[in-house]
Order: C-alpha cells, then structure tokens, then sequence
C-alpha cells in the first residue's frame, strides 16, 4: 500500500515536470513566431501567403493556449490525483467499452440467429415433401419475413432520397424474382402431371392392347390431357392468386425503376415521362376543347 | 404366335418411316423457306378519305357495281388490327362484301403512341367514330349509314349506336363482349381480379405485346407448342408457309391500346358488367341500350375462348329493337372470318340480312337461315337447323 503511494507521488511529480516542460517548449516556440513571420514578410512573400501564415497562427496559438490551460489545471494537486486515478479507473473503463460493444455485436449476431430461426418456422409451414413446389412460395415467404427490412433501413445525408429509391428497386426486383420464380413453377405443373397422365394412359391402354402405333397419337394425347390441365389451373384460386402477385410485382417493379431513370434523366436535363405525361394531358384536354369549339361554331 | 400388347416393332417402324421423311421435308423446307414467299396481308385496295390524328377511315373501291342503298361501316377493336379481316385472296371478309356490291368503309385505329393515353372510349366512340360516321353520312347524302362491329369494335358499335341511333341504318356486332359477367372465358375470369388501376399507372398505354402475351397464355398448349409442331409438320407446304406466316404477322402486330380506355373498358365492362345494364356512362351521358332501335345481327362462335358465347347472346334481348337476330357458329374467335369453311357462310349471311333491311323488308330471322343457328325474337328463341 506505502509503495503504491509512493509509486502515485513519483508519477505525479513525473507529470507535473513534464507538463511544465512542454508548456515552456511551445510557448517560446510560439514567441519566436513572429520574428520569423516578420523576416519572410520582409522579404518577397505575398500577401495571400502572408494570409496563410497568420491562419496557421493563430490555429498554433489557440492549440498551445489550450495546452496552457490544461496544464495549469494539471498543476493543480487535486486534478493530478484524479488524473492519476485514470491509471485504476482505466482497465474498468475500458473493460465497459468491450462490454459494451461485445454486448453490440451479441445482440446483432443473435438477431440473425434468431432470423435464422425463423426462416426455420417460415419453411416449416410448408411441406417440403414437395419440395420444388414449395420452395419459391417459402423463399418468397423468407424473403419477405427476414430480408426484405434491411432495404428499408433509413438512408442519410444529402443523397439519402436516391439511396431509397435504389434500394427500393432492388427490393422490388428481389421481390420479382421470388415471385416468378413461384409463378414459373404453378406454370410448369400442368405439364408435370399431363406427362403423368399420359403415362397412365399409355399403361392402361398396354394393359388392354389399345397402344396406337402412331406415336403422334401420344402426341394428339398429350396436347389434349395438357390443354385440359391448364384450363383447370387457370380457374383455380392458387393461380388467380400467384397470378394477381406476379402482376403486382412487376408493375411494382416498373414503378421503382421509373423514379430511378427519372433522377438520371433529370441530372441530364431530359425530360422525363412523367414530364412528357403532364405535357400530353395538358394537349389532350386543349384538343378535346378546341374540337368542342370546332363542333358548335 | 400371341400378338403383343404393345405393338414396339410397328410403333418402332413408323417412327424409322417418319424419320426418313422428317429429312425429306426438312430438305424441301429449306427450299421452300428460302424462296421468295408470298406473305403480304391486306393486299386490297383502298383509299384513305378521312384522317384525324392516328386514326385513318378507310374506303375500299368496287370491284363490281355497288347493290345496296346504305354504305357499311366496319369498325375493328383496338387490340391487333383490321388487317385480319383482308388476310389474303380467297380468305378474305374484306373482298367477299366487294364481291356482293357493299360499299365498304373501315376505320383502321392506327398505332397509339403514349401521347394517347388519355384517350377514353369517349374520344373513341363520340369523336373519332362519330365524325366518321358524320363525313360517310355527309358523302353519301343520306341519314344513316349500316354500321358493324367487331369484338371491342363492337361494343363501341354498340355504345355508339344507343347514343346516335338516328345515325345508324343496321348494327351488326360480330364476337362483341357485351354482358361480362361470365365465367365462360378464362379473360372473365382473370379481367376481375386484375388491378387496372395500377396497369395502367405503370405502363401508360397498354403493351400489345403485354396483351398478346397474356393471350398465349390462355391456351399454352394450342398456342405455343401444338400451333409451331403444326409448322414443323407442314413447312414443306409452300402455301401453308404462306398462310401460316401471315397469320403470324397479323397476330404479333399488336399496337398498344390507349390507357384510360382500357381502364373504362376493365372497370365498367369486366368488372362491373355495366353495359348489359344500360348503367354505363360515357362522356356524361348513360349508355341506353333500349335506344338501340335499328335491326341488331349478333353473331359470335361457340367455341371462342376469348368472347364466349355468355358474353355475347344476352344483348339481342336487352336492346329496344323488334328486329334482332343471334347466329352462333361453331368455331373460334377468328375461325368466324378466316376459316375457309365460314367464309362462305358468314359474310353471305350478313350481306343477306342487310339486303333484306336495305330493301325496307324486314324478315325475321326465324326459319331462314340455310345454316345451324340460333334465331332470337325479342326473347323467342328457336334452334333453327340446316
């Protein structure tokens, strides 16, 4: 205990002198300025240098003011022994600083964990028995539940309205993808099970000898079982729905990419259609007048 | 010796038979693909008496004496284009009504540019249509023109004459979507649930391709894979090449269809079925159908997948006319004016009716017709046979 004070007190005076020091340093330093400055102004130095010398100056004399300052209040016994407190305070310090941020990076990794997780519950709604049936409907489920947010984090700064707007459109494009995807699979399930039918067509007629020897009759056959299918999934509830969502996101998608070409557009001082759609309605309506006009003279 | 149930060595040998002339017809293809073809479509003559904008009146020249009182009118819709009813000599509408001595004019919509957009089926019906029908009224010197409408040109006819009958002789409406609320055709089905609102924000006009795709997609099966194995088939056919290449350039020539018509079309026909009501509005004014006084011929076919017949037959019963006639034809949306098997009773048809009217006379359809059909009589209906 005696050697940590005394180990405190070295350290203090240690400090002291050593602030005292380099006060002394840059103050003389700093009086010595002006004669140099005097000396180039003497000389051929312009005026706009001269401008230049006194800025870097005055940011000196205001750096070593606050540096006297500073040591001034070092000078002061109770400020040193709070100063050299740090020495014990710091490992806490610090220790909370790692906590804190490990705390950060936990808590985040956890999320995605948990995100994880969910894409876990989010596939489990559907079977996977039929798994490329069901895999672009949970992918679009997942996209939509666990990523599509991150395209929705605030933007910041001055071009944080362009930076929505593109995010925006790549989250309507992912979203596109997923449902096309989704889409091009209930498309393709018509002709799956017509090769399925056939398949038991062909089987019974083997059984009952009534094959054709023409295979375009297979042909004519499954032309017939396929337009049939489809004309069964047309009317289904499940196609008018991926059907209404494909549209959607499509159109949606248009949409986005529309407001980014006309940010483009107007950089380059284009007009944009929605520039030329004002304008069109604007002669539209002056047509439809004049020809009223026309009409009753 | 037991003969197999499945027969490999003749389904084998047919399929070494039809290989061998799959080479022979690929080689004749390769002739026939590369010589000069015949594929031009609307070769008829005509001139253009009357222009406004993008939209053009068409005026085709006799090619014999003209028979008939009242000039006919044909007004096509705004999806693909007027082309199909002149796709070649022999095959078409356009030539069998000159043939007959009709004097014939036809409105070609041209191709909607964005500037359109705002266009509404008022600017459609109550400008363009009604001035044309005012300078074919005013060339000829008479009151009344005949006027005939086809799929969404006819229910423009339709809109058109319920408010100007004064100005319209005989309607006749060909494959003309009237009552929507039906589940016949897969377009009822899926037009209900669309957002076309939305279409038409994000794309102004509508795509003709956009449209043209959804109609393949109608019919995968027929229209994308079994149509082209029928070119494969027969692309050895120089004349089949022929006509197979002009219906492809007639069908993938799709101008896009001005927004807030199709907006007003969507909206108050498929999804809320208001003209079979007489509750639609167009340019302020209520479309009446009981003001549809003239003699009205409604034809349509039972196999269209695109306008079924259930959107069809219930106007013959809900306009104010004694005189209204359905024929309903067996077959598709176009086979009315390509088959080869319909141009000989489809275009005699109408032609005989507007004789009949242009004369004054005016038979009921009932009993008259030498073809199948189904004769309506302010709500009588027969099934009239051959």
């Amino acid at each position: 205990m005696t050697d940590n004070r005394n180990a405190f007190a070295d350290s203090e005076n240690l400090l002291s002198a050593w602030i005292k020091t380099a006060s002394d340093f840059w103050g003389s330093m700093l009086q010595s300025w002006p004669q140099t400055e005097t000396d180039r102004a003497g000389s051929a130095a312009s005026e706009t240098d001269n401008k230049e010398k006194s800025r870097s100056r005055e940011s000196f004399e205001t750096v070593l003011k606050t540096w006297q300052t500073l040591s001034s209040v070092a000078g002061d016994t109770g400020a040193m022994e709070a100063v050299s407190n740090l020495g014990h305070v710091m490992p806490d310090v610090l220790l909370k600083m790692v906590r804190a941020t490990w705390q950060g990076v936990f808590n985040l990794q956890q999320q995605w964990i948990e995100k994880a997780g969910r894409i876990g519950q989010s596939t489990q709604a559907y079977s996977f028995e039929n798994l490329d049936e069901e895999v672009f409907r949970a992918w679009t489920d997942v996209y939509e539940k666990e990523f599509r947010q991150f395209f929705y984090t605030p933007q910041l700064g001055l071009t944080r309205t362009y930076q929505e707007k593109f995010n925006q459109a790549a989250d309507k494009f992912n979203r596109l993808q997923a449902v096309f995807g989704e889409f091009m699979t209930i498309f393709y399930m018509p002709i799956e099970k017509s090769f399925k039918v056939l398949q038991d067509k062909v089987a019974k007629m083997a059984e009952t000898g009534e094959l054709p020897e023409d295979y375009n009759a297979y042909y004519r056959l499954f032309i017939k079982i396929l337009e049939g299918r489809y004309m069964t999934l047309y009317k289904s509830p499940e196609y008018l729905s991926v059907m209404g969502k494909t549209l959607t996101a499509l159109e949606e998608f248009l949409m986005a990419r529309e407001t980014i070409t006309q940010d483009v557009l107007k950089g380059l001082a284009v007009p944009t259609q929605k520039d030329l759609d004002e304008l069109y309605r604007e002669i539209y309506i002056l047509k439809k007048k004049i020809r009223k006009i026309e009409k009753k003279q | 010796m037991e003969k197999p149930r499945i027969p490999v060595d003749l389904i084998v040998a047919k399929l070494a038979e039809d290989a061998e002339k799959a080479r022979v017809r690929a080689q004749k293809a390769s002739d026939v693909l590369l010589q000069e073809l015949e594929t031009e479509i609307a070769p008829t003559p005509y001139e253009i008496l009357y222009e406004e904008d993008r939209v053009k009146l068409k005026h085709y020249r006799p090619i014999v004496p003209v028979q008939y009182k009242h000039p006919l009118l044909v007004v096509y819709a705004l999806i693909n284009r007027e082309t199909m009813l002149d796709l070649q000599p022999g095959r078409s509408v356009v030539q069998s009504f000159l043939q007959y001595g009709i004097d014939l004019y036809m409105i070609d919509w041209g191709y909607p540019s964005r500037k359109d957009r705002y266009l509404t089926i008022d600017d459609h019906v109550s400008g363009y249509m009604d001035n044309i029908v005012d300078f074919i009224r005013e060339r000829h010197r008479m009151p009344k023109i005949n006027l005939m409408g086809i799929c969404m040109g006819g229910t423009f006819s339709v809109i058109y004459s319920a408010l100007n009958p004064h100005k319209i002789n005989n309607l006749v409406t060909t494959v003309t979507p009237t009552n929507f609320d039906t589940d016949q055709g897969l377009l009822h089905i899926w037009m209900k649930t669309v957002d076309v609102d939305r279409m038409v924000e994000t794309f102004g006009n509508m795509p003709g391709d956009f449209l043209n795709f959804g109609f393949l997609m109608l019919n995968p099966a027929r229209l994308m894979i079994d149509k082209y194995v029928g070119f494969l088939e027969n692309m050895d056919n120089k004349s089949f090449v022929e006509n197979f290449i002009r219906m492809e350039k007639w069908i993938f020539d799709s101008p896009d269809v001005p927004g807030e018509t199709f907006r007003q079309f969507v909206k108050d026909g498929y999804q809320k079925n208001l003209l079979i009501q007489s509750k639609m509005r167009v340019g302020g004014r209520r479309v009446d159908l009981k003001k549809i006084t003239m003699p009205v011929l409604n034809i349509y076919g039972k196999y269209d997948h695109l306008v079924p017949p259930g959107a069809c037959e219930r106007l013959t019963g809900s306009v104010g006319s004694t005189d209204v006639e359905d024929v309903c034809l067996e077959t598709g949306h176009i086979g009315i004016y390509v088959s080869s098997k319909y141009q000989k009773e489809f275009v005699p048809k109408i032609v005989q009716w507007l004789k009949d009217r242009d004369e004054g006379r005016q038979i009921f359809a009932a009993g008259r017709s030498a073809s199948k059909k189904t004769a309506v009589k302010r709500g009588l209906k027969k099934t009239v046979s051959p």
